[in-house]
């Protein structure tokens, strides 16, 4: 409290003082501690009354909202904002000799793929893209993996581009495709290169590209991507690549600044349905414009499209359009909340490129549909092919359309305007809940007149707490979360004998301890419980806000969860039961606790033949494993989740666990120590 | 003066071509000579808009530069302005060839097309300088609209329009206001005879609203709160090809020929809102003639029909004043010009 002894604040020095000492006029001070600016009113006095009560109408009125956004009034329908796109003016000019060739090509795979169980027919894949007359290139990469002592992966990705006739390579479209051995544990989307290569094949003979078009085949799923991206946007920089896990290299070639991205996942040539899947790194999005393009242009060839599109069995649902809705917006939540992209189209996000993945399913051989194989696969050509025609007019990147969306339906949205007043009712309770602790802190416990004036005002009050420590202590907690991030990767640690998923799992519980026994070794001094609550809702609303602005899923169902724990949680409780429900609930709402949850359940619906002990067993080395692919994920791809819970999240739950707890200072201790302080 | 007379003598407008009799000429050819003050044709055509998706505004822009050097108006008194380059942009699949057509009948790029202000150069600056003639020092010939007062002009505008403006380059908007601001100063510095302004934009009726100069005919595609519309799309290209009222605007100018007796108030009844779902708006009040009796290549066209006479004709030649009303002439106020010395040169000494 040093600073206030100064000589614009004469505070009394000893609290000890004669309580006529206390009357003495007020001391002008700054604007903003000025004591005679009284947070004492009416108003809040009433209000701090209902506190509790209205932080959960609050709470009630943003839950709410979210679920009013699934009807039909309080979302619209898509439309396309850009008008250089113009879809579906142009005839599709692809016709059935392509699909020959896509059958073709198939077979051709389809027997390379015998003689590379895990690997990937580079030869063969170089010598079409050769053929078809497109400048192709080979894509070396390594990845240094931190784990189990620094082995060394090597891949190659191979992109040709088809360069634009009459116009300079200042821009580029990227269609991708992914390629995975038949020994992948994924889907076998052995159809996608093939598809790729007839549409590769098709373009070439046209004369009207505004843009360099770059087709690419991937490997190793989305490692192979971010590589060839890293590599495409960084890879003639110099810079020290011996502390990075994945050495993208160089590109020979580029192709200009990438205006947009189209990645294609066929199961098969005969296609049911098609499935868009758009969340990208740390939950962005394509533009709307984007999704709305394709979606456009698929129901323009007839192909079954949608986000989150099921088969046709599982589409005959009895659920009312409403209920559909929320399902779809809840589905689509739950897919942005880790940050992990859907597809390989999610990385391009990270470079502001537009992109989706166009995923077409395998039509199922007991249909009752009849189709003709040698013209199955036209209309999905025709489709890209008219994708591709739209995104060519572009004259500059989407930026129409909306960013930060939900779709509700495949033809109708909710935007960031509808959807943000949810998550910002829902954090107003911090924030009121807050303001009402500080404005009472100096409301005597006591109301009667006499004791008000044998009580120090409390405008000195305020002035006397401990912020030091409070500072002190949270600065702890940040560090110990922090060392979530940093410890796991320590050389030294990473050469010990034990697998990445029992090391992390290992410094996480190590931290979680120490976070744990906190408030055991270092007791807040008197009054510091008070600022310790008042920083705690101020820290924790405005993280929340800042994620929910980037990523709308996260923020909202972390609030959504500790919401009302943080609402419910008083240190001042004298109740014994609530008390003890306060810490189970904190203890519950553990992130390690939560990530277990969240696993368990996963894994219940994933696996419900289990039985209990199996399942528990199952979730326990599941999340072991999802702990240690956030980390990597955010070494490698810069995914933010990791990160956010053990830096934010971590030390926000030390703070609660202390409050509930409710281990505070002696008062005798206390009071020399402000003094000293 | 005199050879001006010679030439109005021998250049008499044709109104029938049945009489091949030149010995004696109707009264009526020579009223009409004595009353024209008509003596040379100028166009200028400006597609306002650029970017691919707005193909039809040049195919509308060149369809009607088209149809003018067709009737006669040289390429040195059009002033094409266009701003953009659809037949070389790297979308065109037909390098080289705009189309008003999916049939692709004209290609309106054709092998002779002079474009005067291109590209970037469509400017409201550009435009209003070359309207009024204050073009900059060093600016080519080809680029000034050097009419005069026995000329008729013909302005056609097409691009993105709104209540009052019109947009030029997605950059900035010439208002109806600063239109009529530039046709009066047209007028005072005698710059056109008569006037023909026709606009195929949005809400293209609002940008005559201000226009108070006389002898000024109008056409818009649009009434004030319409939108005009496009025709039709080349699916091969992937681009709406022209608009409604351009298309049948050229639909009746293709049938004109050279010496034709169309008239240009059939021209005002081109596109009903039947075929064009826009409501056509026309402006007469400020022009003096009846549109019915003036014939299309009046504006159009610059083919003086000419037909040696070997009599004499006598001919008064018309004054400007048989033509405005002198009634509503102000006179001009008398002022004295003072000219001061820009350096006083006593100081010096």
């Amino acid at each position: 409290m040093v600073c206030y002894s100064n000589k614009t604040l004469t505070v009394p020095a000893n609290f000890c003082l004669p309580n006529g000492l206390w009357k003495q006029e007020p001391v002008k001070m700054g604007l903003l501690s000025d004591p005679s600016i009284s947070t004492h009113n009416k108003l809040v006095d009433s209000l701090a009354k209902h506190m509790r009560k209205l932080c959960y109408v609050f709470y009630t009125a943003g839950v709410v909202w979210f679920m009013c956004l699934a009807l039909p009034e309080f979302n619209h329908g898509t439309y396309l904002s850009e008008n250089a796109l113009s879809p579906g003016l142009v005839y599709p000019e692809i016709r059935i000799d392509s699909n020959r060739l896509a059958l073709q090509l198939l077979e051709e795979l389809q027997r390379e793929r015998k003689e590379h169980q895990s690997t990937t027919p580079h030869a063969w894949i170089l010598g079409k893209f050769n053929e078809f007359g497109l400048e192709t290139y080979i894509h070396n990469y390594t990845l240094r993996y931190p784990f189990g002592g620094g082995k060394e992966f090597h891949g190659k990705n191979i992109y040709g581009i088809l360069r634009a006739p009459r116009i300079g390579s200042t821009e580029g479209i990227v269609f991708s495709a992914p390629y995975r051995p038949p020994s992948s544990v994924h889907d076998d989307i052995s159809a996608s290169v093939p598809v790729l290569l007839t549409f590769a094949e098709f373009a070439r003979r046209k004369n009207y590209w505004a843009k360099d078009l770059v087709f690419l085949v991937t490997e190793q799923e989305q490692l192979g991507m971010q590589a060839w991206l890293e590599a495409y946007h960084d890879g003639d920089k110099k810079y020290d690549t011996s502390s990075s896990y994945l050495v993208p290299g160089n590109l020979p070639a580029r192709a200009g600044a990438l205006q947009a991205a189209v990645n294609i996942e066929v199961e098969d040539l005969e296609i049911d349905y098609v499935d868009v899947k758009i969340e990208g790194l740390n939950g962005k999005l394509p533009n709307l414009d984007m999704f709305n393009l394709v979606q456009r242009i698929m129901a323009r060839e007839g192909v079954t499209s949608g986000y989150k599109q099921a088969p046709r069995k599982k589409r005959r649902t009895n659920y009312s359009t409403y209920e559909q809705n929320l399902r779809q917006m809840l589905a689509m939540l739950s897919a942005q909340t880790s940050g992990v992209p859907s597809g390989n189209h999610g990385l391009f996000h990270r470079y502001r490129i537009d992109a989706l993945t166009i995923s077409a399913a395998k039509r199922v051989t007991n249909s009752n549909v009849k189709s003709n194989p040698s013209s199955a696969a036209v209309p999905f050509l025709k489709a890209i092919e008219g994708i591709s025609r739209s995104l060519n007019n572009l004259l500059e990147r989407f930026h129409q359309s909306f960013f930060f969306y939900l779709i509700v339906h495949n033809d109708r949205y909710v935007s960031i305007g509808d959807y943000m007043p949810a998550l910002v009712a829902l954090i107003a309770c911090g924030f009121v809940k807050a303001y009402l602790i500080w404005s009472t802190l100096d409301a005597p416990e006591h109301t009667s007149q006499q004791d008000a004036d044998t009580n120090p005002p409390a405008v000195y009050l305020k002035l006397t707490l401990p912020y030091g420590s409070v500072l002190i202590y949270l600065t702890v907690s940040v560090v110990i979360g922090y060392m979530g991030n940093v410890l796991p990767l320590q050389k030294y640690l990473i050469s010990l004998p034990i697998g990445a998923g029992p090391l992390t799992v290992a410094m996480l519980m190590a931290i979680n301890l120490a976070g744990f026994a906190l408030p055991f070794f270092l007791v807040l001094p008197f009054g510091g419980l008070e600022l310790l609550h008042i920083s705690l809702l101020l820290i924790y609303s405005c993280a929340l806000i800042v994620i929910g602005l980037l990523n709308f899923a996260l923020g909202f169902f972390v609030a959504v969860l500790s919401m009302p724990m943080i609402v419910a949680l008083d240190p001042n409780t004298t109740n014994v039961t609530l008390r003890g429900l306060a810490r189970l609930w904190t203890l519950l709402l553990n992130p390690v606790v939560v990530i277990y949850a969240v696993v368990l359940v996963l894994t219940f619906y994933q696996f419900p033949e289990l039985a209990f002990q199996q399942l528990l067993l199952r979730a326990a080395t599941a999340a072991m494993d999802a702990v240690t692919f956030a980390l990597i994920d955010s070494v490698i791809y810069g995914n933010w989740l990791y990160f956010v819970a053990c830096t934010v999240f971590f030390p926000l739950w030390i703070a609660c666990w202390t409050l509930a707890l409710g281990r505070r200072g002696d008062n005798t201790i206390s009071k020399t120590k402000l003094k000293t302080n | 003066m005199l050879f001006k007379a010679l030439l109005l003598v021998l250049a008499i407008i044709q109104i029938s071509a049945e009489e091949y009799d030149t010995a004696i000429l109707p009264e009526a050819y020579i009223d009409a000579a004595e009353r024209s003050t008509h003596t040379n044709n100028w166009a200028v055509l400006v597609d306002a808009s650029r970017f691919w998706f707005n193909y039809r505004h040049v195919a509308n822009v060149l369809s009607i530069y088209r149809s003018v050097k067709r009737l006669g108006i040289p390429d040195s008194q059009i002033i094409l302005m266009i701003a953009d380059d659809m037949a070389c942009n790297a979308r065109n699949p037909r390098p080289g060839q705009v189309y008003n057509n999916a049939n692709q009948h004209i290609n309106v790029y054709g092998d002779d097309v002079e474009v005067d202000y291109r590209g970037y150069e469509v400017t409201v600056e550009n435009f209003v300088r070359l309207l009024t003639g204050r073009t900059q020092n060093g600016t080519a010939r080809s680029k000034k609209l050097l009419s005069d007062a026995g000329s008729n002009v013909l302005i056609y505008l097409t691009g993105h329009g709104g209540d009052g403006f019109l947009k030029f380059q997605d950059s900035e908007e010439i208002t109806s206001q600063e239109l009529a601001d530039g046709i009066q100063q047209m007028w005072e510095k005698k710059r056109y005879n008569e006037l023909f302004f026709m606009v195929d934009t949005c809400q293209a009726a609002s940008l005559y609203e201000k226009f108070i100069s006389p002898n000024v005919l109008a056409v818009a595609s649009s009434l004030v709160g319409e939108d005009s519309l496009s025709h039709h799309v080349d699916p091969s290209i992937g681009v709406y090809m022209i608009d409604r009222y351009t298309y049948y605007a050229l639909e009746f100018l293709e049938k004109v020929q050279p010496f034709s007796k169309r008239t240009i108030g059939e021209f005002l009844q081109v596109c009903p809102k039947r075929v064009c779902i826009s409501t056509v708006g026309v402006r007469k009040d400020l022009y003096r003639r009846d549109p019915m009796k003036v014939p299309i290549i009046d504006f159009f066209g610059a083919i003086r029909p000419t037909r040696v006479s070997t009599g004499r004709i006598n001919v008064t030649l018309a004054n400007e004043e048989d033509f405005t009303d002198v009634a509503h002439i102000q006179p001009k106020k008398q002022f004295k010009i003072v000219v001061q010395p820009q350096f006083i040169a006593k100081i010096n000494k």
